[in-house]
């Protein structure tokens, strides 16, 4: 299991992101493909970004929680130039970034791409599945388009 | 709602580098030299005045510490660097001179294009230093930038909006920047021109985005009543305030409807005795095109998802851009769009220009009294101010 793994291992793993101690359960939870929210132990809230207290009850009791990864599309752009990534070439297709609303609570929301899905078909409202890719070789977590049964 | 800083506070002074997508050799540093002793000589008074120096914190900016070594501004009794974009410096230099921290404040701005948004500028060994920092970020962080075109999306999805409505945000700037002799884009530009222009993030495109300048500006604050003794025409802070919601990080906004500029919205009208109908200059922010649309609804202008229609109807074909009611322009000066990305301090040089009657005259506003500036955008930068000449 990744999640022993030591501080200054994690953020060699991400070289990508700033990590804290307010966010590094998030990505310990990446390299077990494992998308993890936190959730207040008190209110019951999730909230995200990660931060040190429940932004609804100031409870500092707060308990990363697996969320079931899914979702519905809730803003998408469609990126011709930005951040490199290995698995991304704007010079054969525009990158979509989504913002998915998490089923778990309203408003809640998590950046990423949608992947194997026709651009023209990665419109705000449509369903969608947490699924991961490899980034700098770790897990990153990506959406893909859900069926309607899976969806519900 | 208390305002004890009413028309308390003058702009007496400005000075402005102009702005072009090449200063050549000056850096960030001369350029602020260069507006800040052009808003000094332009205030009619002398260094040993100072005492307040009110900088803004930009990427690749001038501390105000080193302002007074460079300029040999002493016995400073307030100095700060408030968070870029423009209201935050102002209202901070409204405070310190309503509060007596000081007395005269030295308020400048400086851009300069950086690695990141400019190619020319990443191969200029002098700014390599402003690099972002050593992260590098992969297509989907969440940042300001990229999430005003992903919100963009969500109102194009919930109001049905055409690309034209965002067009024309870009048309009335650049029709405007065309009458301001510091403006960086001044070319004509078509419907056809925006609809063909290059796309960055779809449904973005380069003309919904602003333009990154080199360049400075630079003001001179004192008390309206040392203001009266020095110049004709002071234009008075009559209200200005920021806005904050708690939901603020940019993809966990909760939706269009509620948001800094409503904050802003809300307290600039409780604060003021004028509004809508009194204001003769309108100075929305559009660092893109999305936030001008935000502010014209926002502001009460016409419904949400409206913008669009409300500058189709306000349009003045012969000026090429919009006229609220046939008398009032938007952005005379070019706006950040076209005039360049000055992050706002661009609109409140153009508030002070028209309201003291300096403005060229093709762009001017006859007896303008009232301008009002809607500043930043929907997360963590709204601002807004009522300026008024005496």
């Amino acid at each position: 299991m990744n999640q022993q793994i030591d501080d200054a291992t994690l953020v060699e793993r991400f070289p990508y992101v700033k990590i804290d101690h307010d966010s590094k359960h998030l990505y310990r939870g990446w390299l077990n493909k494992q998308l993890l929210i936190n959730k207040c132990d008190d209110c019951g809230k999730f909230h995200h970004p990660p931060k040190p207290i429940c932004p609804s009850c100031w409870s500092s009791s707060l308990t990363p929680t697996e969320v079931s990864g899914r979702g519905t599309v809730h803003l998408a752009m469609f990126l011709r130039q930005g951040p490199a990534a290995p698995d991304v070439d704007y010079n054969i297709s525009p990158h979509p970034v989504t913002t998915i609303e998490l089923e778990e609570q309203q408003g809640l929301r998590f950046t990423s791409t949608v992947i194997n899905c026709p651009l023209e078909d990665i419109k705000i409202g449509i369903p969608v599945e947490l699924t991961w890719i490899e980034r700098f070789g770790a897990p990153f977590p990506v959406f893909k388009r859900a069926s309607i049964k899976e969806a519900s | 709602m208390r305002n004890p800083i009413r028309d308390e506070v003058a702009i007496v002074g400005l000075g402005s580098t102009g702005f072009s997508r090449d200063a050549g050799d000056k850096s960030c540093k001369a350029l602020a030299c260069e507006a800040s002793i052009a808003a000094i000589q332009d205030a009619g008074i002398s260094r040993e005045d100072i005492n307040g120096i009110v900088a803004s914190n930009e990427p690749g900016g001038v501390s105000p510490n080193q302002m007074a070594a460079t300029l040999g501004i002493s016995d400073v009794t307030h100095f700060s660097s408030p968070t870029a974009v423009a209201l935050f410096s102002l209202v901070d230099a409204v405070n310190a001179i309503f509060s007596g921290s000081c007395d005269t404040i030295l308020m400048y701005f400086t851009y300069q294009r950086l690695p990141w948004n400019s190619r020319s500028a990443a191969s200029d060994p002098f700014r390599r230093y402003s690099n972002l920092g050593t992260v590098v970020p992969v297509p989907e962080t969440p940042n300001p930038s990229a999430a005003y075109t992903a919100w963009a999306s969500r109102y194009i999805h919930e109001y049905d909006i055409a690309r034209e409505d965002f067009g024309r945000v870009a048309l009335n700037m650049r029709a405007n920047a065309a009458r301001n002799p510091l403006a960086a884009m001044t070319k004509p530009l078509t419907m056809d021109d925006y609809l063909n222009a290059r796309m960055i993030r779809d449904p973005l495109c380069m003309l919904d985005m602003d333009i990154p300048v080199d360049g400075a500006d630079a003001f001179i604050l004192t008390t309206t009543e040392k203001a009266k003794k020095i110049t004709d025409n002071p234009v008075v802070i009559h209200a200005a305030t920021v806005g904050l919601v708690d939901k603020n990080d940019e993809d966990q906004l909760p939706d269009l409807s509620r948001h800094g500029q409503h904050v802003v919205v809300e307290t600039l009208k409780a604060k003021s005795d004028v509004w809508l109908d009194d204001v003769d200059v309108f100075l929305p922010y559009d660092g893109f095109s999305i936030i001008t649309l935000g502010w014209i609804e926002n502001l009460g202008w016409c419904k949400p998802g409206q913008a669009g229609t409300f500058l189709k109807d306000h349009w003045d074909d012969k000026r090429g851009s919009a006229m609220i009611n046939g008398r009032i322009p938007i952005n005379p000066h070019g706006g950040s769009l076209s005039e360049g990305a000055t992050r706002g301090s661009g609109h409140l040089r153009e508030a002070v220009e028209q309201l003291r009657g300096s403005a060229t005259e093709d762009r001017l506003v006859k007896d303008a009294k009232t301008a009002l500036i809607g500043c930043g955008g929907f997360f963590f930068n709204s601002q807004g101010a009522i300026l008024k000449r005496l």
